[in-house]
Order: C-alpha cells, then sequence, then structure tokens
C-alpha cells in the first residue's frame, strides 16, 4: 500500500492531536489530585473552615485544569482543523505541535497543584487570611501556567503558519524539534515555579503580614525557574523561523533535531532546580523577613549557577544549529 | 487566520544596508508616551499639602516602587534608581494594558521595544556594579570559581538579557496569539472579554512587574 501525502499529513496530525491530549492530561490530575489530598488533611484539623477550603479547592483545581484545558483545545484543533496544502514540513509542524503542548502541559499542571493544596491547608491553619491566601495561590499559579501557554503558542504556530515553501529536507527535522525544544523544556519550568508558589502559600499561612515581601520573592523565583523555557520557546522560534538552505545528505537534519532534543532535556533539570532554590528562599521569608533582601540575593546567586546547565544545553543547540 | 505574523515595516536604504522600522509598533509606544505624560500631569496638576484624589493615587503608586527599590537596594541607591524604576514599570504596565483598547497593539508585543528595555536595565546594572565596587573587583567576578570559566560567566550574564526580554514578549505575543486563535475559532462569542481581562490585564500587571523586579534585583546583584 502506498502512503500519499495527504494521508502522511492525516496521520500526523492524528498522532499529535492524541498525543497532546494523552500527555497533557498527565500533569493536571496529578497537581489537582495533591489539592485534593492536602484539602482533606485541611479538613480533618480544622473542620470549622471546611466550607471555605471546599471553595478554596474548587477554585485552584480549576486554574490546575487550565493547562490540559489547552491540550485538549490543540488536541481538537489537530483533530478537525483542514491542515491546507499538504506537504512534508506540514506533516512535521502537526506532530511537533501535539509534542509541544503534550510534553508542554504536564509540568504546569502538576506544579500549580502545588499552590493550591498549601493554600488549603493554610486556610485550616488561618481561617483569618483565607483571601490573602486564594489571592496569592491565583497568582501564583498563573505563573506557573507560562510555560504551558508558551507551549501552546509554539504549538499554534506549527499548526497555523504555512512552511510549505521551506525545502523539505532539514525543515522537517527543524518542526519536530522545534515542537520538541519547547515541550521538554517546559516540563521543569512549571513544575519549579510550582514548589515556589506553593512554599508562598505556606509561608502566608504562617505569617499573614509578610504577603507583600513573600508575594514578590515568589515572583522572582518563578520568573527565574521560567528562564529555560524560554531558552526552549527562542530555540524553537530559531528552528521555525530560520531558513535552512536545502540538503541531500540526513546529518544536517539530524543537527536541528539533536538542537532540539538538547534544548528541550536540558532545560528540565535547571527549572525543578531553580524551582528548589526559589522554594527554600520563599518560605524562609516567612520566618525570617528581616533578612529578605539576602535572601533573594542568596537565592539569585543560587539559580545562576543551577540555571548555568541550561545555558550549556543553549549553546550546543546554538552551535547544532548555526555552525553544524 | 492571515494577520498573524503580519508587521508593517518602513524600509529605508542606508549605504548598501536596510534600516527597518516597525511603524505601527512607533506609533503605539509614542501613543503610550503621550498617555503616560498625559496621567502625571494630570496627577501633578494644583499638588498640595492636602491631596486632592488623583494627587493621592499618584503619590501611593510612587511610594509602592520607591519602597521596592529601597528594600532591595539600600537607602542611598534607591535615590538614584528608583525614578528610573518608576518609569519603567510604569511604561510597560500601560505598554501591556494597551492592548485591551481595540484597533490598538501592545508595543511589548514586538521583541525590539523588549529587548531594548533588557539592554538597557542590562548596561545600568553593570554601570552600578563597576561604580560601587571598582573595575578590577568587577573584572575578577568573572573568573570565579576558575579562570577558564570565563567564556561562560560571560554568556551567562548575557543570557539574562534574553531570558528577561524574551520573558516579556512571550507571554504578551502569546497572549495576543491566543486571542487571536481562540476569538477566531469560536466566532468572537462570549470568551474574547474574559481573555483580554486575564492576558491583557492580569498577567500584563505580573509580567510589568516581574520585569521591573528583576531590573532591580540585577542592579543589587550587581552592586553588593
Amino acid at each position: 500500500m502506498a502512503i500519499d501525502i495527504q494521508t502522511m499529513v492525516n496521520v500526523a496530525a492524528y498522532a499529535g492531536g492524541g498525543l497532546a491530549m494523552g500527555l497533557g492530561a498527565i500533569g493536571a490530575a496529578i497537581g489537582e489530585g495533591h489539592t485534593a489530598a492536602l484539602a482533606n488533611i485541611a479538613i480533618a484539623r480544622n473542620e470549622k473552615a471546611s466550607g471555605e477550603i471546599f471553595k478554596n479547592m474548587l477554585v485552584g483545581q480549576a486554574v490546575a485544569e487550565s493547562a490540559s484545558i489547552f491540550a485538549l483545545v490543540i488536541a481538537i484543533l489537530l483533530l478537525f482543523l483542514d491542515a491546507g496544502s499538504p506537504n512534508v514540513v506540514k506533516a512535521a509542524a502537526l506532530f511537533g505541535a501535539g509534542l509541544s503542548m503534550g510534553f508542554g502541559a504536564i509540568g504546569s499542571g502538576v506544579g500549580s497543584g502545588y499552590p493550591a493544596g498549601q493554600a488549603c491547608f493554610g486556610i485550616s491553619r488561618q481561617p483569618a487570611a483565607s483571601s490573602q491566601l486564594t489571592t496569592n495561590m491565583l497568582i501564583g499559579s498563573a505563573v506557573c501556567q507560562t510555560p504551558a501557554i508558551f507551549s501552546m503558542v509554539v504549538a499554534l504556530m506549527l499548526i497555523f503558519i504555512d512552511f510549505g515553501g521551506a525545502p523539505p529536507q532539514p525543515a522537517w527535522a527543524a518542526m519536530l524539534g522545534a515542537g520538541l525544544s519547547m515541550g521538554l523544556a517546559a516540563i521543569g519550568s512549571g513544575y519549579g515555579g510550582g514548589l515556589a508558589a506553593g512554599a508562598s502559600c505556606e509561608g502566608i499561612a504562617r505569617h499573614p503580614r509578610t504577603v507583600t515581601n513573600v508575594t514578590t520573592i515568589m515572583l522572582v523565583g518563578q520568573a527565574v525557574a521560567q528562564t529555560p523555557s524560554i531558552f526552549g520557546l527562542l530555540i524553537s522560534f530559531i528552528l521555525m523561523f530560520k531558513s535552512f538552505p536545502a540538503s541531500t545528505t540526513l546529518s544536517a537534519a539530524m543537527a536541528l533535531l539533536g538542537a532540539g532534543l538538547c534544548m528541550g532535556f536540558g532545560g528540565i533539570g535547571p527549572g525543578i532546580g531553580n524551582g528548589m532554590a526559589a522554594e527554600g528562599a520563599v518560605r524562609w521569608v516567612a520566618r525570617n523577613q528581616e533578612h529578605a533582601g539576602e535572601l533573594m540575593r542568596m537565592m539569585l546567586v543560587g539559580q545562576a549557577v543551577s540555571q548555568s546547565t541550561a545555558i550549556y544545553a543553549m549553546v550546543v543547540s546554538l552551535v547544532l544549529i548555526f555552525v553544524l | 487566520m492571515k494577520e498573524m505574523g503580519i508587521i508593517h515595516q518602513l524600509i529605508i536604504p542606508f549605504f548598501g544596508h536596510r534600516i527597518t522600522i516597525n511603524l505601527e509598533v512607533v506609533l503605539m509606544t509614542w501613543i503610550v508616551f503621550i498617555i503616560l505624560i498625559l496621567v502625571g500631569l494630570a496627577f501633578t496638576r494644583k499638588s498640595g499639602i492636602v491631596p486632592r484624589p488623583l494627587q493621592a493615587l499618584g503619590e501611593m503608586i510612587v511610594t509602592v516602587l520607591y519602597d521596592l527599590t529601597e528594600d532591595a537596594l539600600g537607602k542611598e541607591l534607591a535615590q538614584t534608581y528608583a525614578p528610573m524604576v518608576c518609569a519603567l514599570f510604569l511604561f510597560l504596565l500601560l505598554s501591556n494594558w494597551l492592548g485591551i483598547i481595540p484597533h490598538l497593539d501592545e508595543p511589548t508585543k514586538d521583541l525590539n521595544t523588549t529587548l531594548s528595555l533588557g539592554i538597557m536595565g542590562f548596561c545600568i546594572a553593570h554601570y552600578a556594579g563597576i561604580k560601587s565596587k571598582g573595575f578590577k573587583a568587577y573584572a575578577k567576578e568573572y573568573f570565579q570559581p576558575i579562570f577558564f570559566m570565563m567564556p561562560l560567566n560571560v554568556i551567562g550574564e548575557l543570557a539574562k538579557i534574553v531570558s528577561i526580554s524574551f520573558r516579556l514578549f512571550g507571554n504578551i505575543m502569546g497572549g495576543s496569539i491566543i486571542i487571536l486563535v481562540v476569538s477566531h475559532l469560536i466566532y468572537s462569542l462570549v470568551l474574547p472579554p474574559l481573555l483580554y481581562a486575564f492576558f491583557g490585564l492580569f498577567v500584563g500587571t505580573i509580567q510589568a512587574f516581574v520585569f521591573t523586579m528583576l531590573t532591580v534585583v540585577y542592579i543589587s546583584v550587581q552592586v553588593k
């Protein structure tokens, strides 16, 4: 049976859609389960606040769900959208879009479960601070979603922009690489941002007056934890929009695919590590507010060192793209 | 879907090179400038010991930003850098909010705006570092922990510009692409105002704050 080009594009779109939703369902479910677990503990400790805790749990879970809703949107687009002119690059781009969104939703889903859970637990401790806790939880989980939003943007670009003019031989690998780079690099950053946001909700419950300091350091820590996913975004933009010369050998294509894989996997660890650094700083600012400035500086220096591995990955990816 | 990725450009030939100007971005940036100047005039008009409501609002915004700078940099440096921090935050805030008005676009949606602001913050931070520590102590830091780490330390510093400017650009541009695609898919029913509220107002405010705080923090890391 000969496979014509239209069948190939359909196969790529259906496989991509399946992967987007399948992988995208992992993270949010774990995050929501974590929230529910902590809400149960919270109600057991302070059953009088159960109404407040229940409400907070539902709001937090709704935010954690958004990563997998993004995946659902991309999956539906891949399944039902008419791809336009069928060619090899389009097929690779559709499959890459699925990979980007599927992997990208994992970290943010798990991550935004942490602030929601800690906010529920915090309300049982300090029912008076419940409105501050809910606000902080919403800010923290919204920032956690940023890597998933980046993945969704890359997926939408891969779906809607017409790359038909590019020479198919290296371009198919560039499209796959773009999806992998963004999707994998988003895992660590989403999870790490969640760690920082969870610690901030715990800190506010411990000492509600420190809310300004805790929220500020949480935002800075989360922003730095997102840096690996921003490098992933950068590499996937370069892979999508740089025009590569046509080549007959496979090695040029493999260099581009390798660049995406290198940045993607290289971004996972630094994202989680930076999140852990931010978690420590944010948690202890609430207990020792006088030294907030020093804690923030120490957090940034530590994060810069932990970030250096992401920078190595970015340098190797850029070498793979521009030199080889 | 055709609007995605179309930019109106003015290309001027210049001795064999081409100078490209993104007309819409320049126009939108000027609109933000004009709004900022008008707001500033409105806040300070007829200022007195007993503040009128607008003056009180203006003083409140400036005080909050001044305190944040002072927490990170200390009293002396805050006097130098707080006006820049206030200006940066207000410019970014208005830029990110501009997109909620129909037919206007956020200037921060263009990488040129965010990258130039990022380079500005980078230069200011390193100037402050050299000024407070002296050039020798400043240069010595690049050879930590061992001398051959120097190129990677330099790349690490330059990566800060990439991360700070792409963070803002990615969030604002990503928001506008998601709004465009989702509005197109659902024929602009019900959802778009909510999306504008989330991506324009909420994410815009958070990202303006994050960009400003990171600029302050980069200065404080260089100084101490």
